[in-house]
């Protein structure tokens, strides 16, 4: 089987240059960093490590009857803005505000239940829009035991696991620019699901490095976390 | 003088003697052990003159050991003025001393201090100015002198950072108080966050003696630290400096290369009291060192501080030390009491047990010396007959140290930048605080207690009371506090006919200098600090406060509490700008075609944070590039990425009308299908944006914004609907839209070979039509545009596709030479067009009339944001007017910002200006009078090197007035 490459793909991640040499696989009609195979990344997640999943499909809703559309097709939703929530496949929910909700699609179906929202949406009469944001944002995750102490170097907010607990989101500024950072663990690996600025991912993907270095911090691809 | 050998241990508690170190001081070779200070180092090889002072050039050795002076600055290969007593040793460390003429032993500028009365205090303020023009004399003189070291003009800064730091409660000082602090509040369950500017817990507890057995404080101290060190609430931060305190417990905390912004909920300061000098002449000799310098030696570093010592005290602690003195096997020839008899009389009886000669109010008046000064051999000792007077005669003692200590003094810094207010007390001629912030508590010596046990006990009831502010429940910290002595002698100043007795060891301030400074009317101490430089110096006022205060009030015939201390701003240390800068965050923003443009080479350039390509080619064949590009657009294709347009989706039923209000135009009726251009006013009829409107749906308009004020004008939106809660969904959609425009006659040609399901024909798809469809299989919104002026196309994709997009369209284009262009090429095109950039060729006044905007004004409509300015703007006389203006090609080309005159008069500025290829001349817009705007006036515009230049006003657009070209 040739080697995939991520030019192969009408849709690309910013970042795709900067994994030249990972092993990529197939994610939907893009693709993802499997791994780097430099090091052992299993215990790279435990420690700390990034991973680019800003191919993996996203969504936000937002408008009076935007939770109503979600329930209705099949979404558990938090209860309170600025509350996140695993979905039974996987996916996660967060809610920005009263009436704003961000869908994450789920790498165990590569994305598709939200990629398939995303098309199956219309615009109509009712107070129920669409944001686009797989193209406006980045998202990345932030692995290990140091993921606070990485963002206490670039973000003002306390986001230790006392005073941001799982299921919080913060919606707030890292190195400069806006991010929401959405505490959502895999089983038992700590994780920030960060989502940045699409046009600024290079620009914060270099600058969580440099942020991570000091813990040993180096990216990894989706093959540890499934 | 002869190298000491190291006390055996437990003394040398931060040293590591299986790892010996070699150093160079001033060229000479020592050797030191790691954990030693450079300082500790240099004294345990008998080297104790480390500096020369600033003014006198007087040879100085460590006053402190605890980086609180400035005696111990020195050079490092790459950094001046480091503090020997802090800077650790490194093996192979290069260290010179600084500030001096030839040599540091013989420094040739060391004859100044005999010209001191030459040079009593503020003569700088009244010396080289007179007669006129000596200053220019003077100048290089004084700048030669100036300053403390060399910089290193070829150092590569360091990595620096900051990070942040969340805590409940934040202790300040890892002394007793502070250790018992922070135990009480984390074992009630409180984030405890234990800062220490030095590099072991303990503070005190760690180098003085507080019992006559000697014991107590090693025993507590170990269990203090242990109990700190292992509980899971506690996080310490070690060699970390709190330098100030800000609002709200602020705290910036610098640790090595890294700034840490501390948030804490509450914060107890613990941070201890100095050891205070007594003011004698010769104070300052090597050799002279506080009380508690000479402990640090020893148990800190294991080095014996001298061979015969004499201790002047104004407190018990002298006794105390001078028994650790003589188990470091130091002879100890005198304990010097200021008072007129211990509080606690078992010390007179124990050094007297040691044979030790004790002398009761008593005091040195003069530190003897060799020629040199470059160690003190002896002492004056003069029974004190008065305050600040001793007797007429004494004794003399030899010695090669002397101990001193007059008492102690809070560090209040961090405490009076909370807005705590000293107050001197009389009974124990000591500064109280009080009036500080109910989350800032204070606890230990820096809050008036000295004695051990009152010391825990302040700690634990302030980390119980720290604990109780966060609603945890802390232990009860015990009994009462017990009553102590007092620590501090009232008058510790005895000044001498020969001066040379030092207030201020920075600034080689004596005691006539700070008297002198009063009588020259400077009464307040805020002044004589000023006319004196008065703690102004690397210290800061840690040793010159207090008698500084007590002279002036002295001198002023006032209470110490009416004189009170000169105000202490941060930094607490000095600290370096790598620190306030750290690393350093500049985001930048790059569309899905970055790479692309890079890879053909474009010359980038910044527009906002984003990164655009400028044109393409190398910089010093710009103009030759942009002219071949326009040429290109305008005679066959180009590409250029615009995605960095401000994109804005209005979605609702109400979205019509919130354009209808925001925009000058008329959006109500506006056909779906079809883009209409967009001025906004701000509400005092200013043109702040443009754009266009394009409609989608009924309920759907994507508005485009200009890069730079897209952010401002979705701010903008969402302000005013906050207001008229129009049933409207505003969504910023700028990042998540790639997007080009392609460009010029074959335009069509190009588009037609991916876009298949749009009728792109002149009829189907006319000028300033939009649609959506697919380009290359992706989903595209398609906007007939003509800003440069030609047929084009801006095809709007979401971003995850925008580099395939880019891709496809260079591949179907080849056949029709498609080309890529840049933002300065394209701001060529639209000038000859005469469209005008909103903030490049408007400013903060520009209203519609002035650059011929009125048609795009609905003013039929009953209201937009700025309207009514706008109509009294319009009926005013036209004050400046911008216009087109050309110039022959061989001309001067004016530059953007050159001014338009109008007689004697500046009348307005060039906004823009470039040759134009296409017709030949230079090309311009600029704002000029009223008067001067008609088609065919000349403007004087004056350019580079004051030549001015006659252009001629033209009506606009330059080219193509027909517009038939962007139509077709």
């Amino acid at each position: 089987m040739a080697t995939l490459q991520a030019q192969d793909f009408l849709e690309r991640s910013p970042l795709y240059r900067r994994h030249a040499g990972a092993s990529l696989g197939r994610l939907g009609e893009s693709s993802i960093v499997a791994h780097y195979g430099e090091y052992d990344e299993s215990a790279q997640l435990q420690r700390c490590a990034l991973i680019d999943l800003t191919n993996l499909a996203r969504v936000g809703f937002r408008g009076a009857q935007a939770a109503e559309y979600l329930g209705g097709r099949g979404f558990a939703l938090p209860e309170a803005p600025n509350r996140a929530l695993t979905q039974g496949d996987g996916g996660h929910v967060a809610r920005l505000s009263q009436t704003e909700y961000l869908l994450l699609g789920s790498l165990r179906d590569a994305g598709s239940r939200i990629a398939g929202e995303e098309t199956a949406w219309q615009l109509g009469e009712g107070g129920n829009y669409l944001l686009p944001r797989q193209d406006s944002h980045a998202w990345l995750l932030l692995t290990g035991e140091h993921i606070a102490a990485v963002m206490a170097k670039l973000c003002g907010v306390d986001l230790s696991a006392g005073t941001f607990p799982v299921g919080a989101v913060a919606q707030t500024s890292a190195a400069r620019i806006n991010v929401i950072v959405v505490n959502l663990p895999e089983g038992e690996l700590p994780c920030f699901h960060i989502l940045c600025d699409r046009a600024s991912l290079d620009y914060f993907w270099g600058a969580l490095l440099d942020a991570m270095d000091e813990f040993g911090g180096k990216p990894a691809g989706i093959d540890a976390l499934l | 003088m002869t190298a000491f050998s190291r006390l055996p241990a437990p003394m040398g508690l931060l040293i590591d003697r299986s790892r010996a170190l070699s150093f160079t001081f001033d060229g000479s070779n020592y050797q030191g052990y790691a954990g030693d200070s450079i300082a500790s180092a240099l004294i345990a090889n008998g080297r104790w003159l480390l500096s020369r002072s600033f003014k006198y050039h007087r040879p100085r050795g460590p006053l402190t050991m605890a980086g609180q002076d400035a005696n111990t600055l020195v050079q490092l290969p790459s950094e001046p003025n480091v503090l020997a007593d802090l800077q650790p040793l490194a093996d192979g460390l290069t260290v010179t001393g600084q500030n001096f003429s030839g040599s540091l032993d013989g420094d040739r500028d060391a004859f100044l201090g005999k010209f001191s009365k030459f040079m009593p205090v503020g003569f700088y303020y009244r010396s080289f100015y007179k007669p006129k023009g000596i200053w220019k004399v003077w100048e290089p003189i004084i700048r030669k002198k100036a300053g403390l070291g060399v910089l290193d003009l070829k150092f590569q800064p360091e990595y620096h950072d900051k990070a942040f730091l969340f805590a409940d409660v934040a202790v300040v000082g890892a002394g007793p108080a502070g250790l018992t602090a922070a135990l009480n509040a984390a074992n009630a369950g409180a984030k405890v966050l234990l800062i220490e500017q030095q590099s072991y817990l303990g503070g005190a507890l760690a180098w003085a003696r507080f019992d006559i057995a000697g014991k107590r404080a090693g025993e507590l101290r170990a269990e203090l630290v242990g109990a700190v060190e292992s509980h899971p609430n506690i996080q310490i931060l070690k060699d970390a400096t709190c330098n100030a305190w800000f609002t709200d417990n602020f705290l910036p905390v610098i640790q090595g290369n890294r700034l840490y912004k501390v948030r804490a909920k509450q914060c107890i300061v613990a941070a201890g009291a100095f050891d205070q000098p007594v003011v004698f002449r010769n104070n300052d000799l090597p050799g002279v060192m506080l009380t508690s310098a000479a402990q640090r030696l020893m148990k800190l570093y294991a080095v014996k501080p001298g061979k015969r010592a004499v201790v002047l005290t104004g407190h018990d602690d002298g006794y105390l030390a001078a028994l650790d003195l003589l188990d470091a096997g130091v002879e100890v020839a005198a304990v010097i009491d200021m008072r007129t008899a211990p509080a606690d009389a078992r010390l007179a009886e124990t050094v007297k047990k040691a044979d030790i000669p004790l002398h009761l109010a008593s005091t040195v008046y003069e530190a003897l010396h060799a020629k040199g000064m470059r160690h003190v051999t002896g002492v004056d000792v003069r029974r004190i007959v008065g305050k600040g007077q001793v007797a007429g005669s004494g004794t003399t003692i030899d010695c090669d140290l002397v101990c001193m200590s007059a008492g102690y003094m809070p560090v209040y810094q961090l405490l009076c930048q909370a807005g705590g207010k000293l107050a001197y007390d009389d009974a124990q001629a000591a500064f109280t605080l009080s009036g500080l912030p109910r989350n800032l508590a204070v606890a230990g010596s820096v809050n008036g207690r000295h004695a051990l046990d009152n010391v825990l006990l302040d700690g634990g009831l302030a980390g119980g009371a720290a604990a109780d502010q966060l609603g945890l429940s802390a232990p009860a910290a015990g009994k009462a506090f017990a009553a102590e002595p007092r620590v501090n002698f009232d008058w510790p100043i005895f000044p001498h006919p020969d001066g040379k007795d030092f207030v201020d060891f920075d600034e080689d301030l004596q005691v006539r200098d700070i008297v002198n400074a009063t009588r020259h009317g400077y009464r307040d101490v805020q002044l004589v600090k000023r006319f004196s430089t008065v703690g102004m110096g690397p210290s800061q006022g840690r040793h010159s406060a207090l008698p500084t205060a007590r002279l002036v009030a002295q001198a002023t015939n006032r209470s110490v509490s009416e004189t009170g201390v000169t105000t202490a701003r941060p930094p607490f240390v000095a600290e370096k700008l790598a620190h306030v800068a750290g690393r350093g965050f500049d985001p930048y923003r790059q569309t899905a075609m970055h790479q692309r443009h890079v890879e053909l080479g474009a010359k980038m350039m910044p527009a906002g944070v984003w990164q655009r390509p400028a044109y393409y080619g190398k910089p010093e064949e710009r103009e030759a590039c942009m002219q071949a590009e326009a040429r290109h657009v305008r005679e066959k294709v180009g590409i250029i990425d615009v995605s960095t347009l401000g994109g804005l989706d209005v979605r609702g039923p109400d979205a019509a009308e919130l354009l209808n209000r925001l925009y000058t135009f008329a959006f109500a009726k506006q056909p779906v299908g079809r883009s209409r251009y967009a001025l906004m006013t701000n509400e005092h009829g200013v043109v702040i944006d443009d754009g266009v409107c394009a409609r989608f749906a009924d309920n759907h308009f994507y508005v485009t914004a200009t890069t730079s004020g897209v952010d401002r004008i979705y701010q903008q939106m969402l302000k005013w609907n906050a207001q008229w809660r129009l049933d409207v969904d505003i969504t910023n959609v700028t990042a998540a839209l790639a997007a080009v425009n392609v460009a010029g006659p074959r335009a069509r040609s190009v588009l037609r070979k991916l876009c298949q399901d749009v009728d792109l024909s002149a009829e189907a798809f006319p000028y300033l039509g939009v649609r959506q469809g697919t380009v290359a299989g992706i989903p595209a919104r398609l906007l007939r545009v003509g800003f440069v002026g030609e047929l084009g196309y801006e095809i709007h994709v979401p971003a995850r596709y925008g580099e395939y997009l880019w891709d496809a369209l260079m591949q179907a284009g080849a056949k029709d030479e498609i080309r890529p262009f840049g933002v300065e090429t394209q701001r060529l095109l639209r000038l000859e067009k005469g469209h005008v950039i909103i903030s490049q060729d408007t400013d903060g006044m520009t209203h519609p009339a002035e650059i011929d905007m009125d048609w795009a004004i609905a003013r039929s409509k009953p209201f937009f944001v700025g309207k009514r300015s706008v109509e009294i703007l319009e009926a005013q006389p036209l004050k400046r007017k911008l216009v087109g203006f050309v110039l022959p090609a061989a001309s001067s080309k004016p530059l953007e910002g050159h001014l338009v005159l109008n007689g004697p008069d500046i009348s307005g500025n060039v906004t823009s200006c470039e040759y134009s290829q296409t017709l030949g001349q230079i090309i311009g817009l600029a704002y000029c009078a009223a008067s001067q705007s008609a088609p065919g006036s000349q403007i004087p515009i004056r350019v580079e090197g004051g030549q001015v230049v006659q252009a001629t006003v033209v009506k606009l657009p330059f080219f193509d007035p027909e517009t038939k070209r962007q139509e077709l």
